[in-house]
């Protein structure tokens, strides 16, 4: 039984030894080497790529993409949680709203992306609708800024917030509402009382899945934010193209993923990962 | 047992019909840097097979080619690469009896200054960066200076690329394009932070479209992209401008891992030719370094003051050269500082 389980799982294993850990041991290894000139890496072996992360000038991009991941996920949460109430207690088409939450994902995030450039832009449709209704006399800046780049994050990663909070709410009992409003809860108070704590790991969840792909971004910020507001992600992108220095770009990719693994252990401590 | 060794015959059938006697020549190109014909003639005329794919960046390219094994034999760096390329024995030595066409070149390209003697490059196309702008902006701007005044409102953009954009900060303060002193780069750096509350944004080839919609009423931008712009709208125009401006060309090279070097001579030769290159140029609308080439073409587009400005002009630009490593490494912390500033 054991050597069957060892060999149905044999391939997993393999699969994820050779496309993960062997890539991320790379990548280590050419965090401590010496940056090539053309790009790639050299000897002799050397520290310098973790000591230049205490550059405050990195620290202060970090920080900011903590913000902007934190500010994303939040709202997030803000228009999610509504969305996936109203999915899980919906009598009916159940499934097809969850399929309308996640229809975006047919198309590629670059493509959408840019689609939201073509919306916000000065002559977008945006603009030029308030434009032709008089609402507005100029255009309104609306791209090219952090809102904008908030906006791309929002509108990317909503899908992965709502699926999980609603799938906890699914099992919540309707019997408990029905209590809580015969022991005189008004319909905010049981909200606050039964269901959020109820949802709480759902939740969790939801905001994990949200801030680590926000934290690591950076098409939108380069696309809305027209580099203007550059995020950590840009900076690691940067390392490999046209900086052509690796082994700094692998060290900052490495702290970024030890920063989501810490979320992540933090996630698991608090039992979030059953909403998954 | 049976099949498996059916597998095998299989595979080496397919191997064995590849390898037809065929010459094979790699190319790695810049993207819409041939006509569309441009290959199939080669390949018919010299029954080889190409294989042809593009890229980007130069960087893109380098990452490829610097292990020495990279599979390409002949590839298109931009001209500060060339000797950098060299010094490290990537390249393979040209041959010019080889070159029958080199005379086609125009006079400033047959000893340009990053490769006087043509040893290891052919050039290729070129290009330079000014201001392209909307007509109704009054006055025009005439000068880097123009991009530090209020007159754009918000709308101007600059190149998202360290060495352009403090390029030309460095010009308009009067200083090299090329220079790795860690003063003048510093000086640099706090006009383009100074000037960041009126840009909209750092972009490259995005900058073409809002341009042409009306978004934008200037920005910093290669002459080729505007000249695209302009096919599309009558109300762009574009300056070179006046404390002068970079010059960059990308030139052919043959890699010294190449084992088609004669292949690989004919193949550049053939891009020499006067109408290839006039061909090639008349579908990528850039601008050809093949003087031959660029009298077959019409007025429009071998005239075009935007794409060969005159001489006089001309004189103001600077070519790009290749860094040291620290001024690099240096060049690229200033410019996270003015993108997160």
């Amino acid at each position: 039984m054991n050597r069957l389980r060892f060999w149905f799982l044999f391939p997993a294993r393999a699969l994820n030894g050779l496309l993960f850990l062997i890539p991320l041991g790379i990548i280590v290894l050419y965090s401590f080497m010496t940056r090539g000139t053309y790009g790639g890496q050299g000897s002799p072996l050397t520290i310098e790529s973790y000591q230049r992360l205490f550059d405050p000038l990195y620290l202060s991009i970090l920080l900011r993409s903590f913000w902007i991941a934190g500010i994303s996920t939040a709202i997030s949460l803000l228009f999610g949680f509504p969305l996936a109430l109203f999915i899980a207690t919906a009598a009916k088409h159940r499934g097809a709203y969850l399929n309308l939450v996640m229809l975006p994902f047919w198309t590629s995030f670059l493509v959408r992306t840019y689609a939201w450039m073509f919306l916000l832009r000065d002559t977008g449709l945006i603009n030029t609708v308030l434009q032709s209704f008089g609402v507005i006399g100029e255009p309104i800046p609306m791209l090219y800024n952090d809102a904008a780049v908030v906006l791309g994050l929002v509108y990317g990663y909503l899908p992965f917030m709502v699926l999980p909070i609603s799938s906890t709410l699914e099992k919540v009992d309707p019997a408990l509402l029905e209590a809580a409003a015969d022991l005189g809860a008004t319909p905010w108070v049981a909200l606050w009382k039964v269901i959020v704590p109820l949802a709480m790991p759902g939740i969790v969840a939801g905001s994990v899945l949200v801030f680590i792909p926000c934290l690591g971004a950076y098409l939108t910020p380069d696309l809305l934010g027209g580099g203007k507001s550059i995020m950590i992600g840009n900076i690691v992108q940067n390392q490999f193209t046209s900086a052509r220095d690796w082994p700094f770009g692998s060290a900052l990719s490495l702290v970024l993923t030890a920063l989501v693994m810490g979320l992540l252990w933090i996630f698991v401590k608090k039992g979030g990962q059953k909403a998954l | 047992m049976k099949r498996r060794t059916l597998f095998f015959m299989g595979l080496s059938g397919l191997a064995g019909c590849s390898g037809r006697r065929k010459k094979r020549l790699n190319v790695f190109n810049w993207s819409d840097y041939v006509g569309p014909n441009t290959i199939a003639r080669f390949e018919y005329d010299h029954d080889a097979e190409v294989k042809y794919l593009v890229y980007e960046s130069n960087e893109e390219m380098l990452a490829k080619v610097f292990s020495g094994n990279s599979g390409w034999d002949v590839v298109f760096p931009s001209n500060y690469y060339v000797q950098p390329m060299a010094e490290s024995h990537l390249l393979a030595p040209l041959d010019r009896s080889l070159l029958t066409n080199l005379g086609n070149l125009a006079e400033a390209f047959r000893a340009p200054g990053w490769d006087p003697k043509l040893e290891w490059c052919v050039p290729y196309m070129w290009g330079a960066a000014g201001i392209a702008y909307n007509k109704r902006v009054s006055p025009p701007p005439k000068a880097w200076a123009d991009l530090w005044d209020k007159r754009f409102g918000g709308r101007m953009t600059m190149l998202d690329d360290a060495a352009e954009a403090l390029g030309a900060a460095l010009k308009m303060l009067g200083l090299p394009l090329n220079s790795p002193d860690a003063g003048h780069l510093d000086r640099a750096k706090r006009e383009l932070i100074r000037q960041k509350p009126l840009v909209r944004a750092y972009l490259n080839a995005e900058a073409r479209d809002q341009l042409v919609a009306g978004d934008l009423l200037a920005s910093q931008l290669w002459a080729t992209t505007t000249s695209q712009a302009m096919e599309a709208s009558n109300s762009l125009e574009f300056v070179f401008p006046e404390e002068g401006f970079s010059v960059y060309a990308d030139c052919a090279v043959i890699l010294r891992e190449s084992d088609q070097h004669e292949l690989a001579h004919q193949f550049l030769d053939y891009l020499l030719r006067a109408n290839v290159a006039a061909s090639i140029v008349q579908h990528s609308k850039t601008a050809t370094v093949n003087e031959a080439g660029r009298l077959l073409l019409p007025p429009a587009l071998g005239k075009n003051p935007v794409l060969y400005p005159p001489a006089g002009i001309l004189s103001r630009g600077e070519w790009f050269a290749p860094l040291p490593p620290a001024a690099q490494r240096l060049r690229d912390r200033l410019w996270t500082e003015i993108k997160s500033a």
